[in-house]
């Protein structure tokens, strides 16, 4: 049983790596390891398997990093799922306008630009670690000169930042085009 | 004491520890200077001046350099482990670090060993992971803006991004629901304080404090609104206050101070820390 196991280790990640293959998910979780993520190879629940009954417990909140670390090493693997829920991350994006300003939502994070120039006046929102320093990097920044939060973030709440991010820029574009 | 944990976005940052000081708009740690942003640094920096105000003992503080590779968050919390029952801490403020379920089980745990139970807040991720590992009643004040509500009263959700549609589309007006559904669920602490463009303060459920003036909209874009209002709270209850008059002050500041500098969106934190002394002058 899966949760069985966790009690006994204390990791709890809330996700799962899931694979076509056992040698597939022994090999992430080789790769993982050595790229300081906590992971543990576990039984998934028949709900959730994809072909293997093998797959690669994680903290979901670091789904992005882990991810990029999997795909960086050509490492083979079907899917990234919260052990709990439907499974799929928030894909709206709600829009406020200021004076000069256009505010962008999504799930927890908000980025705010500039109308006239493009410039990220703020970012809020959001609590993972990566948040202030990708807050540092983008700030004051025009839109069209920075990386995408995905590129230098590691957590769930990074992955917001970049479809506020995202759906900020084709709106500057659509306007500026 | 008031004993703030969280990261700051630094790399190579091992753990320091020690009074925090602010200065001339500057956030320093047993003399080292902190970056003052959005986050950990934003709450310190309100803590600091309400204590000030307050002429109250500056808040104590657990920092970890991360970026967001979880290194830091990891130090932290053993650290936090280890440590927290030799501290006489009368308030425990968790702010950005890692959401670790388990590690936050065990913060609990070590919270049993103190002699003197402190006031246990979340904000921010810490209160992601206490409520994904299903403590949520267990700490006595969570502090979510409106898709927080959604997450806390969201059964499934181990994080913001995994919310219901339904419930991310949920607006202001319905903010009620979504806080007697995050009760139910039991995915809120005793006391709530939400953010909006109305701000509830909501105790075993029972909202007992509404505000929405000054209306101040541009306040949801500043990186870092809320952080100053958990920092403020901490930093009351600290100074002797009762929680529920320190979360109602808190917020009656937090919107003083920008109506104070005139808040826009492109409003600095730093700038709202600033006026939050003179916010507080009409209120304490």
């Amino acid at each position: 049983m899966l949760f069985s196991k966790k009690n006994k280790t204390g990791f709890e990640g809330g996700g799962l790596v899931l694979f076509q293959a056992v040698e597939e998910a022994i090999a992430a979780e080789k790769i993982l390891k050595s790229g300081n993520y906590d992971v543990k190879l576990v039984a998934p629940p028949p709900t959730l398997r994809k072909g293997c009954d093998l797959a690669v417990e994680i903290n979901i909140t670091e789904k992005p990093g882990i991810e990029r670390c999997l795909l960086s090493k050509d490492a083979n693997f079907a899917e990234i799922l919260p052990l709990k829920g439907a499974g799929e991350l928030l894909d709206i994006v709600k829009v406020k306008n200021f004076d000069n300003a256009c505010m962008i939502k999504a799930g927890n994070m908000k980025l705010t630009f500039d109308k006239k120039t493009g410039m990220i006046l703020n970012i809020s929102g959001g609590g993972c670690p990566d948040i202030p320093f990708l807050h540092i990097s983008m700030l004051d920044k025009k839109l069209t000169e920075v990386s995408s939060p995905k590129k230098n973030g590691y957590t769930l709440c990074a992955l917001m930042l970049d479809r506020a991010f995202t759906e900020a820029l084709e709106i500057w574009n659509r306007r500026n085009g | 004491m008031l004993l703030i944990c969280g990261t700051i976005p630094l790399d190579n940052m091992s753990v320091i520890t020690g009074k925090a000081q602010f200065d001339n708009n500057k956030l320093f740690v047993e003399n080292a200077e902190i970056p003052c942003t959005q986050g950990t640094a934003a709450l310190i920096s309100a803590a600091c001046v309400t204590a000030q105000h307050l002429k109250s003992s500056p808040p104590h503080v657990i920092l970890a350099g991360d970026t967001g590779k979880g290194k830091g968050s990891h130090l932290l919390y053993d650290y936090l482990i280890n440590n927290l029952p030799r501290f006489h801490t009368d308030v425990l403020l968790m702010h950005y670090i890692l959401p670790i379920m388990g590690q936050m089980k065990n913060v609990l745990a070590a919270k049993a060993k103190c002699k003197k139970k402190p006031v246990l807040m979340a904000d921010a991720s810490s209160m992601y992971a206490a409520k994904a590992a299903g403590l949520a009643p267990e700490f006595d004040i969570f502090t979510p803006d409106l898709c927080e509500l959604a997450f806390l009263a969201d059964p499934d959700a181990v994080h913001p991004a995994y919310i219901k549609h339904h419930l991310f589309s949920a607006e202001d007006s319905q903010a009620k629901d979504l806080i007697g559904a995050a009760y139910k669920q039991k995915g809120a602490a005793k006391i709530l304080i939400a953010k909006g463009a109305t701000d509830y303060v909501v105790e075993k459920g029972k909202i007992v404090f509404v505000i929405s003036e000054p209306d101040i909209p541009a306040l949801e874009a500043i990186g870092g609104t809320g952080d100053t209002i958990s920092g403020m709270t901490g930093a009351m209850i600290d100074a002797g206050m009762t929680q529920m008059d320190s979360a109602m002050a808190a917020l009656k500041a937090n919107r003083k101070a920008g109506e104070l500098v005139n808040a826009t969106p492109a409003t600095k934190i730093r700038q709202l820390i600033a006026a939050i002394p003179d916010a507080l002058k009409n209120l304490l």
